[in-house]
């Protein structure tokens, strides 16, 4: 067979391979050539670096502490914050009620419905009417529900609420010595007429003494999750002492309903131990649910948990969005629909077909062409994005080896899809050159919203859809990485911490019910793989077919 | 290219030059030839009459140019024409500019799904009374949130349809010309440039406002008609109304603006469509990602799309999903309106008549 | 492999339409070895041949082969092949070089090996001084001379041109020309296609006609001339006194008719052109008039082919 006595095999095999390095050469140069490449590649380098800024800048800018539980607001603004109170028992919604304000007493109160007058020196509450005093007590500023008395403004000329009206807690100077108010409260001697159909109430405060008050920051990130590792061991501790309420005093009265604590349960989780939290594994061990009790381990630090959380968000949202749903959709729609079409429409399809090579074999390199460029961008970008995320991430060592591994998983997983989309344009370009692009671009509009779906939840439509199956292969490479984001997961929504993981990663889509990522990946990547080789193998068979005029 | 040919006849400015044989008439020439070369007849008896003929060898023609100076039609006329060819295009192929039938198929489907809420107050109305035209009426009838929702909400219209729409209409525009060097068809003839970017920039527009901003109008006319809603309704609802027409004739012109100004940099109506998606789809949700992550809306302002949807809540009157101010929103818009068109008045400035 | 039995282009009976328009029509062809003209006007059938041949176009019916193989089934044969395409689009970012090289390469060639044979080419069509030039630079006739040097990288047995000439300058033309008549003296099996019949004149002597997808004629020009000799032809004769020449050949036999074609001009028809030339002589003896020339008009390309198709439509 050959003079220079070369065996068969080495000469078949070297000669495919110098084709295939032709073709998919002069694939990468003409796409090369293309304004519209770079440009289309700029914009795509320009989207993930302005990404990686905000990264930089939300690294640089550190983390404000969260108040997860809200007890560091002072929502009736009497100087107490919230958590303050509820330790003192004073009211956080009632400017009248807080620590040392002591007991209210009250000495009467006009009858819902009825129009009457009333005097006498008084602390009034929840008063709607008009107040003739005689004095009025201005040193009370501040406070929901408490008239500031030197900043109160001029009624409007009319009767109460049928002339004009006033705000909920707000009041309005009639006269001289006259104030209108609703639902207000106030320290005055004088004579109240209530306004029908409201109500009003009068006494005195007793037992005031002087509290200090506390900064609001002692009541941010005051209760740390406390985890054991254990979870067959008496896990959470309720730093703060709000569910336990060790020294509180006794709830005189019961709390109204919408109160912040009208429900709360010392033993939600029912386990029998009070300010607990349950963690639930399974027989290998995992965490599959945790149930805390009310007020256990509800305002973790940031430092510990959320930092984290971001991380993990930025580089899953990053990597589904950035790299899956705009890269990984839009560049085979700009570089992959002409790759034979555009061949055929320029007649120069003619010169490559004149050698003696398969069609099949042409489309086959031609796609390994397109990848080299494409699927080379998203690598070097994922290997840029995965440098500077590994070195400026939250943790203790320099470089996070996993976001690096992770940032190759994903740019796999696109390369996935890169090669699918590709496949399926390139195959409907050859189909009909006339509407195969117009297919393509509904296609295109088609696999961007599976791919909203999926990231929204959605496990059974978007099936049928590329970017599903790239996305799920992304969700088991990050749990294949990182095995504990499963945990934060579920830690996150037990105490109910704000966590963008949530937002880009859904745990019941990520294993395919095998609970096992490996299995789930593999799915995955197989499913990917047959898409772009059924294109392939059609677009191949439709090519061979095809007549070239 | 095709379809573009059947310009010439609407732009007759100047008759083509007619040419006179000086010269027996061509007819009789044809026929001398003709018998020559069958070697008709015996030969003897008509060889004089043939042999005649001497010019046969060959005619000079003598070029008569004759100008037409006729009253050129005033510059509406003209530019009227070019946007009747594009608009006309769609209903019929013949004579006008040549939509794609998938373009058209696209056009007719995202329409009448933009008819959907009719059909439905429709549906009320017929089984008035009852719990379920009540919801039929909740959920479709005309309040702020669904006027809102026919322009800019709704999520597989207002992020799938006009943007596919405003793809597939305005992709081909200009980068077809560019194509084909079509524009010499118009730029032969006593058309400006700004005349020739200025028409088929209305012509998108209209093609799109008639999806958009028409079915919108529909839509709140039937309510009123279906209902029979009086004075006092329509006093309640016009100014309603008349913010969501503006919302929705604002969508129309930003997204022509950056439609016609990519159609204008490419030669491929296939990349101005793909760059387009790729701008409303990948702006809007790096935005998205973005709020999710770092819990700031200001990212949104690079996304014409939301730009659009907080101006428009804010011309209907319905609270902003948005944090940042509408300020930004608002300048948002202009920018990319400004962008778009200078980039496209400076493309077809430049553009060769030749075929590039 | 190669084996001499089978011709290097064969079609049996091969025809091609395209839904209601025919391209080919029942065409049995077989060709190998020298240059041949395949000529025709435009949608003759040409270049629906030639892509049959390329394995383009599958035959509606027949059969193709080129060196014994099916095109439409195998690219095998393609390794002797090369085929200059119509098409006018080429690689304009591509420099004459690397268009040649990469093209090369397609045939398993090293990349050594196909640079190499790649200046070779280029060298032998006459474009060694711009190879590393842009082919977007290049004239129309380089372009054209480019297409063939990528279609002979391979020193193929068959060569296959569609319109090589088309669009080219005087000079061009000439050095395209040369370089197909070089191929055809290396013992190649070339086939060249044309409209313009004096350009096949000038390259080669055996032909093949298709009109409206049919073959009208195959052999050599000037034998297939004799076999039109019962055509009606003209001899144009230049004498000072024409209707008096014009008595003495009418009564001849072979003639049937004269023309006067002017002045001083008598055109002689005949069916048989050999029979009418052997009498010729004699005829203008006895006359004894003064005969200043005697020309074949339609002894060339044009004319037979003029004949060939006013017979055949």
């Amino acid at each position: 067979m050959d003079k220079q006595g070369r065996g068969l095999a080495e000469t078949v095999w070297t000669r495919l391979d110098r084709k295939a390095g032709a073709i998919t050469e002069l694939t990468i140069r003409q796409l090369r050539h293309r304004l519209s490449t770079w440009v289309v590649l700029a914009v795509g380098t320009l989207l993930l670096m302005s990404l990686l800024a905000m990264f930089i800048a939300g690294v640089r800018g550190g983390w404000e502490p969260i108040d997860n539980d809200g007890d560091s607001h002072d929502w009736d603004q009497d100087g107490y914050p919230a958590g303050q109170e509820f330790k003192y028992g004073s009211d956080p919604y009632d400017g009248f009620s807080f620590p040392g304000s002591g007991f209210f007493v009250q000495e009467g109160s006009f009858e819902w419905g009825s129009v009457g007058l009333y005097s006498g020196n008084h602390t009034w509450r929840y008063a709607t009417g008009i107040f003739t005093y005689t004095w009025l007590d201005d040193s009370q500023i501040g406070g929901e529900e408490i008239i500031e008395v030197g900043s109160l403004k001029s009624c409007p000329e009319g009767e109460l609420f049928e002339d004009f009206w006033i705000d909920w807690g707000d009041g309005c100077r009639m006269d001289v010595n006259r104030i209108a108010v609703h639902e207000a409260s106030f320290v005055g001697n004088g004579t109240f007429r209530v306004q029908e159909g409201f109500y009003a109430e009068w006494g005195h405060f007793e037992d005031t003494f002087y509290v200090e008050p506390e900064p609001a920051s002692n009541y941010i990130d005051e209760d740390d999750i406390d985890w054991t590792g254990d979870p067959n061991g008496i896990n959470g501790f309720d730093d703060d002492g709000d569910c336990l309420r060790i020294g509180w005093p006794e709830d005189t009265e019961p709390d109204f309903w919408w109160g912040w604590d009208a429900r709360h349960q010392p033993d939600r989780n029912g386990n029998g131990i009070p300010c607990d939290v349950a963690w639930i594994s399974d027989s290998s061990g995992n965490i599959i649910q945790i149930n805390p009790d009310d007020n256990v381990d509800e305002d973790p630090s940031e430092e510990s948990l959320a930092y984290e959380d971001a991380h993990r968000a930025f580089i899953i949202g990053t990597g589904k969005i950035a790299f899956v749903m705009i890269l990984g959709i839009f560049l085979p729609l700009f570089l992959s629909l002409g790759l034979v079409r555009d061949e055929t429409e320029n007649g120069t399809l003619h010169y490559l077909l004149s050698k003696p090579i398969h069609r099949g074999e042409f489309i086959t390199y031609r796609i390994l062409g397109y990848l080299i460029i494409s699927g080379g961008f998203v690598l070097i970008m994922s290997l840029l994005m995965g440098l500077v995320t590994a070195s400026l991430g939250p943790g203790d060592s320099i470089f996070r080896l996993n976001d690096m591994i992770l940032w190759f998983g994903i740019a796999f997983a696109t390369i996935l899809a890169l090669a699918a989309y590709g496949a399926i344009f390139n195959t409907l370009g050859l189909l009909s050159s006339r509407y195969g692009v117009y297919i393509a671009l509904v296609i295109g509009v088609y696999e961007f919203v599976m791919a909203v779906l999926t990231l929204g939840g959605a496990t059974l439509i978007p099936v049928l859809s590329v970017s599903h199956w790239t996305l799920q292969l992304i969700d088991s490479i990050v749990l294949i990485v990182w095995p504990n984001t499963i945990e934060m997961h579920l830690i996150a929504t037990a105490f109910d911490l704000p966590s963008g993981i949530r937002a880009f990663w859904n745990p019941p889509v990520h294993t395919l019910g095998t609970d096992n990522p490996f299995i789930s990946g593999l799915i995955s990547v197989v499913v990917l793989l047959l898409i772009t080789t059924m294109m392939i193998l059609f677009g191949q068979a439709q090519f061979k077919r095809r007549e070239i005029m | 290219m095709l379809d573009e040919d059947a310009n010439v006849d609407e732009f007759s400015g100047q008759e083509p030059p007619t040419s006179v044989p000086i010269s027996q008439p061509e007819s009789e020439l044809g026929q001398t030839r003709m018998e020559v070369a069958y070697g008709a007849g015996d030969g003897d008896d008509d060889a004089k009459a043939i042999v005649a003929r001497k010019a046969s060898m060959g005619v000079l023609y003598e070029q008569i140019y004759r100008p037409w100076d006729g009253e050129l039609g005033p510059r509406w006329v003209r530019n009227y024409a070019i946007f009747r060819h594009h608009v006309y295009g769609i209903f019929s192929g013949k004579g006008h500019r040549h939509y794609n039938p998938f373009v058209r198929l696209s056009i007719l489907i995202i329409f009448l799904t933009s008819l959907t809420p009719i059909a439905m107050i429709f549906l009320s109305v017929t089984i008035s009374g009852g719990e379920g035209s009540d919801w039929l009426n909740r959920m479709w009838g005309v309040n702020r949130y669904n006027l809102w929702g026919q322009v800019l909400g709704y999520f597989p219209r207002n992020l799938c349809m006009w943007p596919l729409l405003t793809a597939l209409v305005v992709g081909g525009m200009i980068s077809d010309d560019r194509k084909n060097g079509t524009s010499a068809i118009y730029f032969s003839r006593p058309v400006t440039r700004t005349d020739y970017t200025a028409m088929k920039y209305l012509s998108s527009a209209v093609v799109l406002g008639f999806v958009i901003v028409f079915s919108y109008m529909l839509y709140y006319t039937s309510a009123i008609v279906f209902n029979g809603e009086g004075w006092a309704y329509l006093i309640d609802t016009l100014p309603i109304f008349l913010g969501g027409l503006l919302a929705g004739i604002l969508l129309v012109i930003t997204y022509t603006s950056i439609g016609m100004a990519l159609s204008s940099v490419s030669q491929s109506r296939f990349f101005a469509a793909i760059g387009f998606l790729a701008i409303i789809f990948g702006t809007k949700v790096v935005a998205l990602m973005i709020e999710l992550i770092f819990d700031t809306t200001i990212f949104y302002i690079l996304s014409p799309y939301d730009s659009l949807a907080h101006v428009g809540q804010w011309l209907v009157g319905i609270p902003a999903n948005y944090e940042h101010s509408l300020a930004l929103s608002i300048i948002s818009i202009i920018i990319y309106n400004a962008a778009s068109i200078g980039l496209l008045l400076t493309r077809v400035r430049s553009l060769e008549v030749t075929r590039e | 492999m190669s084996t001499k039995a089978t011709p290097a282009v064969l079609l049996e009976k091969c025809s091609k339409w395209y839904g209601q328009v025919i391209g080919i029509n029942d065409i049995s062809l077989a060709i190998d070895g020298g240059v041949t003209g395949i000529l025709g006007p435009n949608g003759a059938g040409k270049s629906t041949l030639f892509k049959l041949l390329m394995g383009r176009l599958k035959p509606s019916s027949g059969n193709v082969r080129l060196f014994g193989v099916d095109p439409w089934v195998s690219t095998s044969p393609y390794r002797r092949v090369g085929y200059v395409a119509e098409t006018e689009k080429l690689y304009d970012w591509m420099t004459g070089h690397d268009f040649v090289s990469t093209l090369a390469r397609l045939h398993g060639m090293t990349r050594e090996e196909a640079s190499e044979r790649a200046s070779h080419v280029l060298d032998f069509v006459g474009l060694g001084d711009v190879e590393n030039k842009e082919i977007g630079k290049y004239s129309k006739g380089m372009r054209q001379r480019i297409k063939i040097a990528h279609a002979l990288v391979h020193d193929p047995d068959l060569i296959i041109l569609d319109e090589p000439l088309h669009g080219c300058d005087p000079i061009a033309r000439t050095s395209i020309m040369s370089v197909i008549r070089d191929l055809g003296s290396q013992g190649k099996t070339v086939l060249v296609s044309s409209h313009i019949l004096d350009e096949i004149e000038r390259i080669t002597e055996q032909i093949v006609i298709l009109h409206n997808g049919r073959l009208l004629a195959l052999g050599n020009l000037h034998a297939i001339r004799d076999l039109l000799d019962k055509h009606p032809h003209r001899i144009l004769i230049r004498t000072e006194n024409p209707r008096k020449l014009a008595e003495y050949f009418v009564t001849e036999d072979p003639v049937y008719g004269v023309r006067f074609a002017g002045e001083e001009a008598l055109e002689v028809l005949t069916n048989d052109l050999s029979a009418a030339h052997n009498v010729l002589p004699r005829v203008i003896v006895d006359s004894g008039l003064k005969v200043t020339s005697i020309e074949n008009p339609d002894d060339n390309l044009e004319a037979l082919l003029r004949y060939l198709v006013g017979g055949a439509s």
